[in-house]
Protein backbone atom coordinates (compact mmCIF):
# COMPACT_ATOMS: atom_id res chain seq x y z
CA UNK A 1 0.00 0.00 0.00
CA UNK A 2 1.19 3.30 -1.03
CA UNK A 3 1.37 5.63 2.09
CA UNK A 4 1.13 9.21 2.66
CA UNK A 5 2.73 10.16 5.85
CA UNK A 6 1.98 13.55 7.08
CA UNK A 7 4.07 15.16 10.01
CA UNK A 8 4.35 18.23 11.49
CA UNK A 9 7.17 19.59 12.72
CA UNK A 10 8.86 17.20 10.49
CA UNK A 11 12.14 19.77 10.90
CA UNK A 12 13.13 18.50 14.31
CA UNK A 13 15.74 16.37 14.73
CA UNK A 14 12.89 13.67 15.70
CA UNK A 15 11.21 14.92 12.24
CA UNK A 16 14.08 14.33 9.71
CA UNK A 17 14.89 11.16 11.50
CA UNK A 18 11.47 9.65 11.56
CA UNK A 19 11.11 10.72 7.44
CA UNK A 20 13.98 9.17 6.63
CA UNK A 21 13.66 5.99 8.68
CA UNK A 22 10.01 5.91 6.33
CA UNK A 23 11.30 6.76 2.93
CA UNK A 24 13.73 3.76 3.34
CA UNK A 25 11.71 1.04 4.45
CA UNK A 26 8.65 2.24 2.34
CA UNK A 27 9.55 2.91 -1.34
CA UNK A 28 6.29 4.10 -2.40
CA UNK A 29 5.48 6.32 0.50
CA UNK A 30 5.20 10.12 0.63
CA UNK A 31 5.98 12.57 2.95
CA UNK A 32 3.85 15.79 3.31
CA UNK A 33 6.68 17.93 5.64
CA UNK A 34 5.67 20.69 7.50
CA UNK A 35 7.75 23.19 9.44
CA UNK A 36 8.01 26.77 10.32
CA UNK A 37 10.56 28.98 8.54
CA UNK A 38 12.85 26.13 8.69
CA UNK A 39 12.01 23.92 5.34
CA UNK A 40 15.70 24.08 4.25
CA UNK A 41 16.83 21.90 7.45
CA UNK A 42 15.01 19.09 5.16
CA UNK A 43 17.15 20.14 1.88
CA UNK A 44 19.53 17.34 2.39
CA UNK A 45 16.19 15.19 3.04
CA UNK A 46 14.70 16.14 -0.50
CA UNK A 47 17.92 15.18 -2.39
CA UNK A 48 17.73 12.08 -1.22
CA UNK A 49 14.87 11.37 -1.51
CA UNK A 50 13.72 13.12 -4.88
CA UNK A 51 10.24 13.66 -5.25
CA UNK A 52 9.18 12.07 -2.18
CA UNK A 53 8.94 14.72 0.45
CA UNK A 54 6.67 17.36 -0.38
CA UNK A 55 7.73 20.62 1.85
CA UNK A 56 5.02 23.47 3.37
CA UNK A 57 5.67 26.10 4.96
CA UNK A 58 3.05 27.14 7.53
CA UNK A 59 2.98 28.78 11.38
CA UNK A 60 0.79 26.93 13.43
CA UNK A 61 0.52 29.40 16.32
CA UNK A 62 -1.78 31.16 14.16
CA UNK A 63 -5.23 29.48 12.97
CA UNK A 64 -5.56 31.25 9.97
CA UNK A 65 -2.03 30.01 8.72
CA UNK A 66 -3.30 26.19 9.78
CA UNK A 67 -6.65 26.58 7.75
CA UNK A 68 -4.71 28.18 4.91
CA UNK A 69 -2.00 25.03 5.28
CA UNK A 70 -5.07 22.42 5.58
CA UNK A 71 -6.32 24.06 2.55
CA UNK A 72 -3.39 23.13 0.43
CA UNK A 73 -3.23 19.75 1.51
CA UNK A 74 -6.35 19.37 -0.50
CA UNK A 75 -4.08 19.40 -3.66
CA UNK A 76 -2.05 15.98 -2.31
CA UNK A 77 -2.99 12.66 -1.32
CA UNK A 78 -5.00 11.98 1.38
CA UNK A 79 -3.14 11.44 4.40
CA UNK A 80 -2.54 7.90 5.65
CA UNK A 81 -0.87 8.68 8.68
CA UNK A 82 -0.23 11.66 10.83
CA UNK A 83 2.61 12.45 13.15
CA UNK A 84 1.87 15.72 15.18
CA UNK A 85 5.69 16.57 16.69
CA UNK A 86 6.12 20.72 17.24
CA UNK A 87 6.22 22.31 20.40
CA UNK A 88 8.16 24.84 21.80
CA UNK A 89 11.42 24.54 23.73
CA UNK A 90 10.67 23.97 27.48
CA UNK A 91 11.56 27.00 29.52
CA UNK A 92 12.41 26.86 33.01
CA UNK A 93 10.07 29.08 34.72
CA UNK A 94 7.83 29.26 38.03
CA UNK A 95 4.19 29.21 37.48
CA UNK A 96 3.52 32.97 38.47
CA UNK A 97 6.76 34.07 36.43
CA UNK A 98 4.77 32.29 32.90
CA UNK A 99 4.08 34.98 30.27
CA UNK A 100 -0.15 34.29 29.69
CA UNK A 101 1.21 34.19 26.14
CA UNK A 102 3.15 31.39 26.19
CA UNK A 103 0.49 29.23 27.87
CA UNK A 104 -1.53 30.15 24.57
CA UNK A 105 1.59 29.75 22.61
CA UNK A 106 1.65 25.99 23.30
CA UNK A 107 -1.72 25.18 23.20
CA UNK A 108 -2.18 26.53 19.65
CA UNK A 109 0.94 24.80 18.21
CA UNK A 110 0.21 21.08 20.00
CA UNK A 111 -3.54 20.84 19.83
CA UNK A 112 -5.58 23.12 18.35
CA UNK A 113 -3.76 23.06 15.43
CA UNK A 114 -3.33 19.65 15.59
CA UNK A 115 -7.44 19.67 16.09
CA UNK A 116 -7.56 21.53 13.12
CA UNK A 117 -5.44 18.82 10.94
CA UNK A 118 -7.61 15.90 12.13
CA UNK A 119 -10.71 17.47 11.63
CA UNK A 120 -9.52 17.74 7.96
CA UNK A 121 -7.92 14.23 7.28
CA UNK A 122 -9.65 11.79 9.86
CA UNK A 123 -13.13 11.46 7.60
CA UNK A 124 -10.87 10.46 4.64
CA UNK A 125 -8.44 7.55 7.15
CA UNK A 126 -12.12 6.60 8.44
CA UNK A 127 -13.31 5.92 4.90
CA UNK A 128 -10.76 4.47 4.24
CA UNK A 129 -10.80 1.76 6.95
CA UNK A 130 -6.84 2.38 7.93
CA UNK A 131 -5.01 5.54 9.70
CA UNK A 132 -2.06 5.67 11.58
CA UNK A 133 -2.25 8.84 14.27
CA UNK A 134 0.76 9.36 16.33
CA UNK A 135 1.95 12.50 18.84
CA UNK A 136 4.92 13.03 20.65
CA UNK A 137 4.35 13.42 24.20
CA UNK A 138 6.44 13.64 27.07
CA UNK A 139 7.50 11.10 30.14
CA UNK A 140 6.64 14.28 32.49
CA UNK A 141 2.98 13.98 31.87
CA UNK A 142 4.08 10.07 33.62
CA UNK A 143 3.24 10.73 37.55
CA UNK A 144 4.83 13.46 39.09
CA UNK A 145 6.30 16.44 36.97
CA UNK A 146 9.66 18.37 37.13
CA UNK A 147 8.81 22.05 38.68
CA UNK A 148 8.59 24.94 36.20
CA UNK A 149 7.40 23.60 33.35
CA UNK A 150 3.61 24.08 33.75
CA UNK A 151 3.32 25.61 29.84
CA UNK A 152 4.89 22.40 28.51
CA UNK A 153 3.14 19.74 30.88
CA UNK A 154 -0.20 21.54 30.13
CA UNK A 155 0.05 21.34 26.83
CA UNK A 156 1.54 17.52 26.41
CA UNK A 157 -1.50 16.48 29.01
CA UNK A 158 -3.86 17.71 26.47
CA UNK A 159 -2.36 16.01 24.17
CA UNK A 160 -2.95 12.80 25.60
CA UNK A 161 -7.10 13.69 26.25
CA UNK A 162 -7.32 13.91 22.43
CA UNK A 163 -4.99 10.83 21.99
CA UNK A 164 -7.20 8.76 24.33
CA UNK A 165 -10.63 10.63 22.64
CA UNK A 166 -9.85 9.80 19.16
CA UNK A 167 -8.79 6.32 19.94
CA UNK A 168 -11.85 5.21 21.13
CA UNK A 169 -13.89 7.62 18.88
CA UNK A 170 -12.03 5.89 15.40
CA UNK A 171 -11.03 2.13 16.53
CA UNK A 172 -14.08 0.76 15.10
CA UNK A 173 -13.16 2.27 11.64
CA UNK A 174 -8.99 1.18 12.10
CA UNK A 175 -7.47 4.42 12.55
CA UNK A 176 -5.35 4.25 15.72
CA UNK A 177 -4.13 7.39 17.73
CA UNK A 178 -1.22 6.90 19.90
CA UNK A 179 1.07 8.70 21.45
CA UNK A 180 5.20 7.93 22.67
CA UNK A 181 6.03 9.91 25.51
CA UNK A 182 10.28 9.88 25.42
CA UNK A 183 12.17 11.03 28.68
CA UNK A 184 14.58 14.08 28.18
CA UNK A 185 16.09 13.49 24.75
CA UNK A 186 18.84 15.19 23.10
CA UNK A 187 18.11 17.51 20.83
CA UNK A 188 18.05 20.86 19.53
CA UNK A 189 14.65 21.10 21.49
CA UNK A 190 16.97 21.44 24.44
CA UNK A 191 18.50 24.59 23.21
CA UNK A 192 16.86 26.59 25.56
CA UNK A 193 17.71 24.00 29.00
CA UNK A 194 20.60 24.56 31.70
CA UNK A 195 23.01 22.38 30.00
CA UNK A 196 23.32 20.77 34.16
CA UNK A 197 19.64 20.17 34.38
CA UNK A 198 20.47 18.20 31.16
CA UNK A 199 23.64 16.57 32.47
CA UNK A 200 21.52 15.82 35.95
CA UNK A 201 18.71 14.08 34.05
CA UNK A 202 21.54 11.78 32.11
CA UNK A 203 22.83 10.85 35.86
CA UNK A 204 19.64 10.05 37.40
CA UNK A 205 18.28 8.16 34.77
CA UNK A 206 18.60 4.16 34.96
CA UNK A 207 20.52 3.87 32.14
CA UNK A 208 23.09 6.31 32.86
CA UNK A 209 22.14 8.86 30.16
CA UNK A 210 19.25 10.52 27.97
CA UNK A 211 17.16 9.81 25.13
CA UNK A 212 18.31 9.87 21.70
CA UNK A 213 15.77 10.14 18.57
CA UNK A 214 17.47 7.04 17.41
CA UNK A 215 15.60 5.73 20.85
CA UNK A 216 12.49 7.29 20.06
CA UNK A 217 12.01 6.82 15.83
CA UNK A 218 12.07 2.83 15.98
CA UNK A 219 8.98 3.01 18.67
CA UNK A 220 7.20 5.30 16.25
CA UNK A 221 7.84 3.51 13.27
CA UNK A 222 6.20 0.32 15.21
CA UNK A 223 3.34 2.37 16.30
CA UNK A 224 2.83 3.88 12.72
CA UNK A 225 2.98 0.44 11.32
CA UNK A 226 -0.25 -1.86 10.05
CA UNK A 227 1.16 -4.67 12.05
CA UNK A 228 0.29 -2.44 15.42
CA UNK A 229 -2.94 -2.03 14.09
CA UNK A 230 -4.34 -3.31 17.73
CA UNK A 231 -2.77 -1.10 19.67
CA UNK A 232 -4.58 2.39 20.01
CA UNK A 233 -4.98 4.85 22.64
CA UNK A 234 -1.71 3.94 24.50
CA UNK A 235 1.33 6.42 25.58
CA UNK A 236 4.27 4.78 25.71
CA UNK A 237 7.45 5.93 27.54
CA UNK A 238 10.54 5.83 26.10
CA UNK A 239 12.73 6.35 29.45
CA UNK A 240 15.13 4.44 29.99
CA UNK A 241 13.28 3.50 33.18
CA UNK A 242 12.94 6.98 34.52
CA UNK A 243 9.31 7.18 34.50
CA UNK A 244 7.29 3.73 34.14
CA UNK A 245 3.81 3.63 33.99
CA UNK B 1 36.89 39.59 43.07
CA UNK B 2 36.62 39.35 47.15
CA UNK B 3 34.47 36.63 48.94
CA UNK B 4 32.33 39.04 49.77
CA UNK B 5 31.51 40.65 46.41
CA UNK B 6 30.89 37.04 45.46
CA UNK B 7 28.72 36.73 48.42
CA UNK B 8 26.86 39.55 47.18
CA UNK B 9 26.01 38.77 44.14
CA UNK B 10 25.00 35.30 45.58
CA UNK B 11 22.86 36.55 47.66
CA UNK B 12 21.14 39.06 45.23
CA UNK B 13 20.60 35.44 42.78
CA UNK B 14 19.08 33.83 45.79
CA UNK B 15 16.78 36.54 46.72
CA UNK B 16 15.77 36.55 43.31
CA UNK B 17 15.53 32.62 42.91
CA UNK B 18 12.99 32.53 46.07
CA UNK B 19 11.23 35.53 45.79
CA UNK B 20 12.65 36.78 49.16
CA UNK B 21 14.59 40.45 49.26
CA UNK B 22 15.22 39.94 52.96
CA UNK B 23 17.26 36.40 52.60
CA UNK B 24 20.25 36.61 54.01
CA UNK B 25 23.00 33.71 53.08
CA UNK B 26 25.82 33.16 54.99
CA UNK B 27 28.27 30.49 54.50
CA UNK B 28 26.58 28.19 56.68
CA UNK B 29 23.63 28.60 55.10
CA UNK B 30 21.64 25.37 53.59
CA UNK B 31 19.16 23.76 51.75
CA UNK B 32 17.39 22.69 55.31
CA UNK B 33 17.35 26.57 55.80
CA UNK B 34 15.75 27.38 52.98
CA UNK B 35 12.15 25.74 52.54
CA UNK B 36 12.12 25.75 48.44
CA UNK B 37 15.98 24.75 48.16
CA UNK B 38 15.23 21.36 46.38
CA UNK B 39 17.31 19.65 44.06
CA UNK B 40 15.64 22.00 40.89
CA UNK B 41 16.02 24.74 42.74
CA UNK B 42 19.73 24.14 42.78
CA UNK B 43 20.17 23.97 39.51
CA UNK B 44 18.70 27.26 39.17
CA UNK B 45 20.70 28.82 41.33
CA UNK B 46 23.57 27.60 39.91
CA UNK B 47 22.39 28.34 36.70
CA UNK B 48 21.72 31.55 37.45
CA UNK B 49 25.62 31.39 39.19
CA UNK B 50 27.08 30.61 35.43
CA UNK B 51 25.28 32.94 33.73
CA UNK B 52 26.05 36.19 36.68
CA UNK B 53 29.93 34.94 36.47
CA UNK B 54 30.46 34.04 33.14
CA UNK B 55 31.65 30.26 34.04
CA UNK B 56 30.48 26.73 33.58
CA UNK B 57 30.03 24.24 36.28
CA UNK B 58 30.26 20.70 35.85
CA UNK B 59 27.99 18.40 37.24
CA UNK B 60 30.69 16.30 39.04
CA UNK B 61 31.89 19.86 40.72
CA UNK B 62 28.39 20.90 42.42
CA UNK B 63 26.83 17.16 43.28
CA UNK B 64 28.86 17.75 46.59
CA UNK B 65 28.17 21.00 47.72
CA UNK B 66 26.54 21.07 51.25
CA UNK B 67 26.12 24.93 52.07
CA UNK B 68 26.84 28.22 50.56
CA UNK B 69 30.69 28.20 52.09
CA UNK B 70 31.10 25.30 49.22
CA UNK B 71 29.15 27.02 46.83
CA UNK B 72 31.66 30.69 47.62
CA UNK B 73 34.33 28.54 47.43
CA UNK B 74 33.93 26.63 43.96
CA UNK B 75 32.97 30.12 42.63
CA UNK B 76 36.06 31.41 43.89
CA UNK B 77 38.64 28.98 42.62
CA UNK B 78 36.66 29.81 38.79
CA UNK B 79 36.33 33.15 38.68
Amino acid sequence: MAYTYLITGATSDVGRALIERLLRTAPDSLVLAQGCGDLPKLDALCAEFAGRIRTFDADLSDRAKVDAFVQQLQDAPAPTHFVHLPALPVVNTKFKAFDQARFDLDMEIEIHSAVRILRAILPAMAKAKFGRVLFIQTSYTIGCPPKNTAAYVMAKSAIGGLVKSLAVEYAKFGVTVNCVAPSMMETNFLKDTPDLIVQAAAADNPMGRNARPGDVVPAMAFLLSEEAGFITGVTLPITGGSAIV
Amino acid sequence: MTEQEILSAVQDIFRDNFDDDSLEITRATCADDIEDWDSLEQINLLTAIEKKFGIKFKLADVRGLKDVGDLLDLVSRMV
